[in-house]
C-alpha cells in the first residue's frame, strides 16, 4: 500500500485572519458564491482543495460556536480573493450564505494537504457530488492553465442544483447527472464516470460518503493495478483545523488519521469506507 | 491577604506571575496565568505556526495512557447550544511512543510543557508517573482522574474522595514533579474530592474537566456520537465552572487552576474573582487560537487601568476574605443554588 496519500503534506502557512466579503452571488438553486478578501501571503502557497475554517456567528455571540470548514472554489481569478461555494444546510452556513458585501469574516488558513497532479498525468477525470464541486473547480482552473485535458462530471438532484458551464474552463469537458433525470445522464454521476475511467491518468472526486462507496464500485473492474489512482476529499465535522482535538479522524488503512491535517485529501484505496 | 489597590505609576507592568506549586522543590513558577488546556492543543507543535506559543504560561499536553489508543469511532464530536460534545477517546501513542518523541521536542521550548495523564488503574497512574520523572523537558504532571476505574467496575476515580485520593498519593511517591489533579465536576461533592486530594499531596487542583452530556439524532432515533455520550464544554458550562472553583478555593490550601468556557477577558476574571490562581483555556482555542495570547496582555492592561499591581492581589477577591480554607464561602441554601 502507497504512503498516506501522494497529496502533498500542510506548508505551515496556516493563518488566522480577517476578511471582508466583497460580494455574494447566488449559485446552483439555494447555494452562494462568497468572494472575500484574503492577503496575498495566504493567497500564494494556496493548493486546489485546501480549506479555511470560518466563524459563522456575530462577534460576541457563540452560538454556533465552532468555525465551518470550507474548501477553496476559486481563487486564481483576482490575486487578492478567494470563493467559496456556500449551501445553506445548516445554522452555520445559513448563517455564512446571508452575509452582505462589507461585512467581516474571521478566517483560520488554508488549512489541511491539497489535490496534487502528478506530473505524468494529461488527462484528468474530476467526479463532483452537489457542493463537493467547489474545489474540484479550483483543481480544474489549474489544470485547464497548465493544458491538461479534464473531463468533469457533476451529479445534482435536478438541473437548478447544477453548475453552470460558463464556471469552469472553456477547455474542460463538462458532464452531468440529475437525480430526476431534468438534465443531462438520468440517475448517478458515478454512472457517467464508468466511460472515462480507461481514458483517465488520475481520478479526483469530492462528494457525499455513498458516493465514495458507489464510485469505487464502478472503478473496481475498470482498474488495472488499483490505476488510475482516486484523490477524494472527505468532509468531516471538527473543531480545531490543525490536528489537535482529533475529532476529524478518519479511518484509513494506516489508522484514524486526523483528516484537517493529513487530509482532507486522501487516496480512495486507503480509507476504510 | 490584602486586596488594597495600590496605584501604579504609569508604564509598571502588573505583575502576572503565579506559582502553581509553592511547596513542591521543583517550581512550578510561571510567568503568567494562562495555560492551553489538555485535549485542545495538541502536543503544542499544532498551534507552533499559528501563535507565539512562547508567551503561554504554560500548555497542557493531550491525554496520555499507559498504552496506544485508537480513539473512539466517529463520530467524535457535536456542537452543542454554545458548547460542544466530545467523545475522542483519547487517542494517543501511549506513554512509551510519547516519551521516544516529545520530551526530545520540548527541551527546546521555553515555555512549560505540562503532561496529563489517564489510567483504568492505581498501579498504572503510578508506572506513567514514574516514566516521567525520569524525563527532560516536563514542569508538571496533570492527573486525569475522570477515568473508570476497572478495580471498581469502572466507577469514575473522579467522582469519589477515596479513589482519588488514592490515584493522587500513587502519582505522588512515584514523582517528585509537580502535581495538579483535574477534577471532575460529575462528583457528587466536588469539595471532599478536591480536600481529599490536596491531603494525598497534591501540589494543585485544577477544575473543571468536561461534563458528560449526550445529543441524539431524533432523524435516526440514535445517540448522535459513536461513543454515544461525550464530554461538555464551551461557553454553556462556564457558570458551573466557576461556582465549582469558588467553592473548592475557598476549601482547599493549594493553587487553583480554573477552567470552563474561557472565551474572554470578562471570564477569566471570574475565575480569578473566584479563587483560581491561574485559568487554562480549552475550547476557546479551537475556535479562537489567538485567544489565549490576547488574554495574557488584556489582563495585563486591565490590572494596571484597575490599580492593581499584581494578579495576585485580585485571586479570590468575590470570596469576600473566605480565600485560602478559613471556612465555607456558600452557606446551606447558597451550596444548593437557592
Amino acid at each position: 500500500m502507497a504512503p498516506v496519500t501522494t497529496a502533498m503534506e500542510k506548508t505551515g502557512t496556516s493563518r488566522e485572519f480577517e476578511s471582508q466579503v466583497l460580494s455574494v452571488e447566488p449559485i446552483m438553486g439555494d447555494a452562494v458564491l462568497l468572494k472575500v478578501s484574503a492577503p496575498p501571503a495566504v493567497l500564494s502557497h494556496l493548493q486546489p482543495g485546501q480549506f479555511f475554517n470560518i466563524v459563522t456567528r456575530f462577534s460576541g455571540s457563540f452560538d454556533p460556536l465552532l468555525r465551518r470548514p470550507y474548501s477553496v472554489y476559486r481563487a486564481y481569478d483576482d490575486p487578492s480573493a478567494l470563493t467559496f461555494l456556500v449551501r445553506p444546510f445548516g445554522r452555520g452556513s445559513a448563517w455564512l450564505a446571508e452575509r452582505l458585501p462589507g461585512e467581516r469574516l474571521g478566517m483560520l488558513g488554508p488549512l489541511g494537504n491539497s489535490f496534487s497532479i502528478p506530473g505524468r498525468a494529461q488527462r484528468l477525470l474530476m467526479i463532483g457530488g452537489g457542493v463537493g464541486v467547489a474545489p474540484l473547480v479550483m483543481l480544474s482552473d489549474e489544470a485547464a492553465a497548465k493544458n491538461l485535458d479534464v473531463v468533469f462530471v457533476m451529479g445534482a438532484a435536478n438541473e437548478a442544483g447544477l453548475l453552470a458551464a460558463s464556471e469552469l474552463a472553456d477547455r474542460v469537458e463538462y458532464l452531468v447527472a440529475t437525480d430526476d433525470g431534468s438534465r443531462g445522464h438520468h440517475g448517478l454521476a458515478t454512472e457517467v464516470v464508468r466511460d472515462f475511467v480507461e481514458w483517465a491518468d488520475q481520478i479526483y472526486a469530492c462528494g457525499p460518503e455513498p458516493m465514495y462507496r458507489t464510485l469505487r464500485a464502478v472503478i473496481e473492474p475498470l482498474r488495472i493495478n488499483l490505476k488510475p489512482s482516486v484523490q477524494i476529499s472527505v468532509e468531516r465535522g471538527m473543531a480545531c483545523g490543525l490536528g489537535a482535538c482529533l475529532g476529524c479522524v478518519v479511518e484509513t488503512t494506516h489508522g484514524m488519521i486526523a483528516s484537517c491535517v493529513k487530509g482532507p485529501v486522501f487516496e480512495l484505496d486507503e480509507i476504510i469506507l | 491577604m490584602s486586596h488594597a489597590r495600590c496605584r501604579m505609576s504609569a508604564g509598571t507592568t502588573p505583575d502576572l506571575s503565579v506559582d502553581l506549586a509553592p511547596t513542591n522543590p521543583h517550581e512550578l513558577r510561571l510567568r503568567n496565568p494562562v495555560i492551553a488546556a489538555s485535549g485542545c492543543f495538541g502536543y503544542g507543535e499544532e498551534y507552533a505556526n499559528i501563535i507565539d506559543t512562547g508567551r503561554l504560561g504554560a500548555f497542557v499536553s493531550k491525554g496520555i495512557t499507559p498504552g496506544r489508543r485508537s480513539g473512539n469511532p466517529m463520530p467524535r464530536i457535536v456542537e452543542t447550544p454554545a458548547g460542544m460534545l466530545n467523545a475522542i477517546g483519547l487517542q494517543n501513542p501511549g506513554i512509551r511512543g510519547f516519551v521516544k518523541k516529545y520530551p526530545a521536542i520540548w527541551s527546546n521550548w521555553t515555555v512549560p510543557a505540562i503532561v496529563n495523564i489517564s489510567a483504568e488503574s492505581v498501579d498504572d497512574y503510578a508506572m506513567m508517573a514514574a516514566i516521567l520523572d525520569e524525563q527532560p523537558a516536563i514542569a508538571a504532571i496533570e492527573v486525569n482522574v475522570s477515568c473508570p476505574n476497572v478495580a471498581h467496575g469502572g466507577y469514575c476515580f473522579g467522582w469519589d474522595p477515596q479513589m482519588s485520593a488514592e490515584v493522587t498519593r500513587a502519582v505522588r511517591s512515584a514523582t517528585t514533579l509537580p502535581v495538579i489533579v483535574k477534577l471532575s465536576p460529575g462528583a457528587s461533592d466536588i469539595v471532599s474530592v478536591a480536600v481529599a486530594v490536596e491531603e494525598a499531596g497534591a501540589d494543585a487542583i485544577s477544575l473543571i474537566n468536561t461534563l458528560v452530556g449526550m445529543a441524539i439524532d431524533v432523524r435516526r432515533r440514535r445517540p448522535l456520537l459513536a461513543n454515544h455520550t461525550g464530554g461538555v464544554s464551551g461557553p454553556a458550562v462556564k457558570p458551573i465552572a466557576v461556582r465549582m472553583v469558588y467553592q473548592v478555593a475557598t476549601a482547599v490550601r493549594v493553587p487553583v487552576i480554573g477552567m470552563g468556557g474561557i472565551m474572554g477577558l470578562n471570564d477569566a476574571l471570574e475565575f480569578f474573582m473566584a479563587g483560581a490562581t491561574a485559568i487554562q483555556v480549552g475550547t476557546g482555542i479551537f475556535v479562537d487560537p489567538g485567544l489565549p495570547i490576547r488574554l495574557i496582555d488584556e489582563l495585563a492592561r486591565w490590572l494596571d487601568d484597575e490599580g492593581f499591581s499584581s494578579l495576585e492581589q485580585i485571586v479570590g477577591i468575590a470570596n469576600d476574605g473566605f480565600r485560602l480554607g478559613q471556612g465555607p464561602a456558600l452557606a446551606a441554601w447558597e451550596s444548593v443554588g437557592v
